[in-house]
């Protein structure tokens, strides 16, 4: 028995002993940010006023600002830092490009193309807002397929391009396709759907239905769950698609599995948010330097925690606290999320291999 | 402590090669061939032949064009892709350069065949990783990252990991390529040590010939026609390196497996003396484009001796006497010399 446990510690000991304290710190992040969230926003509420709007009834503005809005709103925040996070995790594997993330990669833009059909296409006379049940999950699931269509694009070129700046640039090209299309069709599509698609692609957390945040909830849970069963294929896919064959993975299913994830994930996000930037391909980075391993079973759930911290927390900045006015939240990941970006880049200056 | 070899891999008439579009591109005629338990095989072959081709369907990366492979009497075909990484593990000549990635991770991807659906390690798949590390003598590099690692001691932990794997056959793709000569030597020793006690049969391609034909138990030589099985030694003997060369410059030297270049004879010398003077001298001789004569005639050198520390040029009418074989060969090279 004794030996047992010698042998339990050993092996914790290989994988880093820090591990359990620093989920429990980011655990503690994520609870104070959530929270922090809900008592700041453009109008100002005492926190003993928002805790007895949670726990009592009384029926008070303030219990419809916290109840209807801050609420839904942090639980949006924290749905989208996790499903970004965690689709940018699992792109950077698979493709073995340590620069690869949801959104410059161009599979916002690809969701948004899904998004685009149903609003500018479809919908002749209805706004996404008033867009409910069945209709909810037709959007979500045309950003899935816009999504996923990207993800084959870019895994198509991948196997034939190996330099990681080179599939970036096509990234960026592939966006401006995309941007391209939706432009034509706005062109040829009324100003009540005009409308209803430039709000979208502003990005925002707070614009949700309670039906849409079920639906964000459903497929983001699905998409987690689905990751978490992925990670011994991505640890096996760490090594290349060479070395994960003779090891016993069949590659094509593991791709098919995280292909599907990552448009669960960055799909219905960019569906019911709008494109929102750098989350994906930052945070991954920075549970990487945190935890310093490359085993997915530790970078997942530490991917989804500091995801979820760091999307709370562009949330609260963007309301301005003490202020009126709300920011775009698209810009303040972008103002986070990019100096990693700078930092990944000019480390892996050295050598254009994965990470 | 070895047990008697039995059979464990044979190919029968394999066809290897690709499919590109309809085509399919066979690089070589129907190869047979076959591997005992606790080989050491060296495929040889020139650049582009299909080593590493050969290789990867070995190891079911890839699937032939024909023919059959057997692992122990059963198909490749039947196999699943998990059942055969428990029987073939795989070093390709990739360089895995995963940042965070600690030499224990690396080799606990070994277990995967083994562990549970999320990939978790038990304790025995622990000791089995301790004990991988341990015989590639890399037991203190356990915590270190990949990416700090010497070329030498990341190709050991990517023998680690295949140990961790646990399977009988070992298939790598020029082992020792990018390695200095030590460890070129530290990873053949390895090599060597599994295959006697572990009871590993280890299939790997290789350009260093002299390497091979000293250390590998068995040799496939692919040439362009077919692909030649045997001892180093029996190949040797019936002059089948000599193929290799044929359309190149240069020269096998089947008495004692070393190399020369083909090139025209400029006349011959006669040597003087024995012993480990006269083994170098002759070396430095023919590396000069003459040949060793066999009976006494002018010119012949003499060794340095007891007497002369010199080594003495002898000519029909000349005398000349140089400190080192360098300054021998400096004169015999400069080709307006004429001994004759």
């Amino acid at each position: 028995m004794k030996t047992e446990i010698k042998k339990k510690l050993s092996i914790e000991l290989m994988s880093g002993r820090n591990t359990r304290l620093i989920f429990s710190g980011l655990l503690l992040l994520v609870l104070i940010f959530f929270i922090l969230d809900i008592l700041f926003g453009s109008v100002s509420i005492k926190a003993s006023d928002v805790i007895r709007a949670i726990f009592t009834s009384t029926g008070s503005n303030f219990e419809t600002i916290v109840l209807r809005f801050r609420l839904p709103k942090a639980v949006t925040a924290l749905t989208v830092g996790v499903a970004l996070s965690l689709s940018g995790l699992q792109m950077q594997t698979v493709f073995r490009n340590p620069m690869a993330g949801p959104y410059v990669l161009g599979i916002s833009s690809g969701a948004s193309l899904g998004v685009a059909f149903v609003i500018l296409g479809f919908s002749s006379h209805i706004s996404p807002d008033s867009i409910n049940g069945l209709g909810n999950w037709i959007l979500v699931a045309a950003s899935w397929v816009g999504a996923g269509a990207v993800m084959m694009l870019i895994m198509v070129i991948s196997s034939r391009v190996k330099d990681i700046m080179t599939i970036l640039i096509l990234g960026i090209m592939l966006s401006s396709g995309i941007s391209a299309i939706v432009i034509i069709m706005q062109y040829f599509s009324n100003e009540t759907m005009l409308k209803a698609y430039v709000l979208w692609t502003m990005g925002s957390l707070g614009n949700l239905t309670s039906g849409q945040l079920n639906v964000l909830l459903i497929s983001v849970s699905a998409g987690v769950i689905l990751s978490l069963f992925s990670s011994k294929m991505l640890n096996a896919l760490l090594l290349g698609e060479n070395y994960a064959g003779s090891i016993g993975l069949n590659v094509r299913f593991a791709r098919i599995v995280i292909f599907i994830c990552t448009s669960i994930l960055a799909g219905s996000v960019t569906a019911f948010c709008g494109p929102i930037g750098f989350i994906g391909i930052a945070v991954p980075h920075i549970a990487r330097i945190l935890f310093k391993t490359s085993d997915h079973k530790i970078l997942i759930p530490g991917t989804l925690l500091i995801g979820g911290t760091v999307m709370l927390m562009s949330d609260i900045i963007s309301q301005l606290p003490g202020s009126e006015n709300v920011l775009p939240v698209n810009a303040i990941t972008s103002l986070i999320g990019i100096p990693v970006v700078i930092w990944v880049i000019l480390r892996n200056r050295k050598y254009s291999g994965p990470f | 402590m070895k047990r008697h070899s039995k059979e464990i891999l044979s190919l029968e008439s394999l066809i290897i090669g690709y499919v590109s579009g309809k085509n399919e591109n066979a690089l070589l005629p129907p190869l047979t061939a076959c591997a005992n338990s606790g080989e050491l095989i060296a495929v040889i072959g020139r650049n582009g032949i299909g080593k590493s081709t050969l290789l990867r369907t070995l190891t079911g990366l890839q699937p032939p064009l024909g023919g059959e492979i057997f692992y122990n009497a059963r198909n490749i075909r039947d196999y699943s892709r998990m059942e055969l990484a428990q029987k073939v593990g795989y070093i390709s000549t990739e360089i895995v350069k995963v940042s965070n990635m600690r030499v224990y991770d690396l080799v606990a991807l070994g277990r995967f065949p083994h562990t549970n659906w999320i990939g978790k390690i038990e304790p025995n798949d622990h000791e089995i990783i301790l004990d991988a590390l341990k015989k590639t003598s890399m037991e203190s590099f356990g915590r270190k990252f990949v990416s700090e690692l010497s070329d030498g001691e990341r190709q050991k932990s990517m023998i680690a990991r295949i140990l961790a794997q646990d399977t009988d056959i070992m298939i790598m793709d020029e082992p020792t390529a990018f390695l200095d000569v030590a460890g070129k030597y530290d990873i053949l020793h390895l090599m060597h040590l599994l295959s006697r006690n572990s009871d590993k049969t280890i299939i790997f391609s290789t350009h260093d010939l002299q390497m091979a034909i000293s250390q590998s138990d068995k040799i496939w030589l692919m040439l362009d026609n077919k692909l030649i099985e045997g001892a180093p030694e029996d190949l040797m003997m019936a002059g089948a390196f000599d193929h290799l060369f044929d359309s190149s410059s240069v020269l096998f030297n089947s008495d004692d497996g070393t190399f020369s270049f083909r090139s025209d004879a400029r006349g011959a010398i006669y040597i003087e003396g024995e012993g480990n003077k006269r083994r170098w001298t002759e070396k430095a001789v023919n590396r000069a484009g003459f040949t060793v004569a066999k009976e006494k005639t002018f010119p012949y050198i003499t060794l340095p001796s007891e007497s002369n520390l010199c080594w003495q040029l002898s000519g029909n009418t000349s005398l000349q006497e140089f400190s080192s074989v360098y300054e021998l060969i400096l004169y015999l090279s400069n080709e307006s010399v004429r001994l004759i």
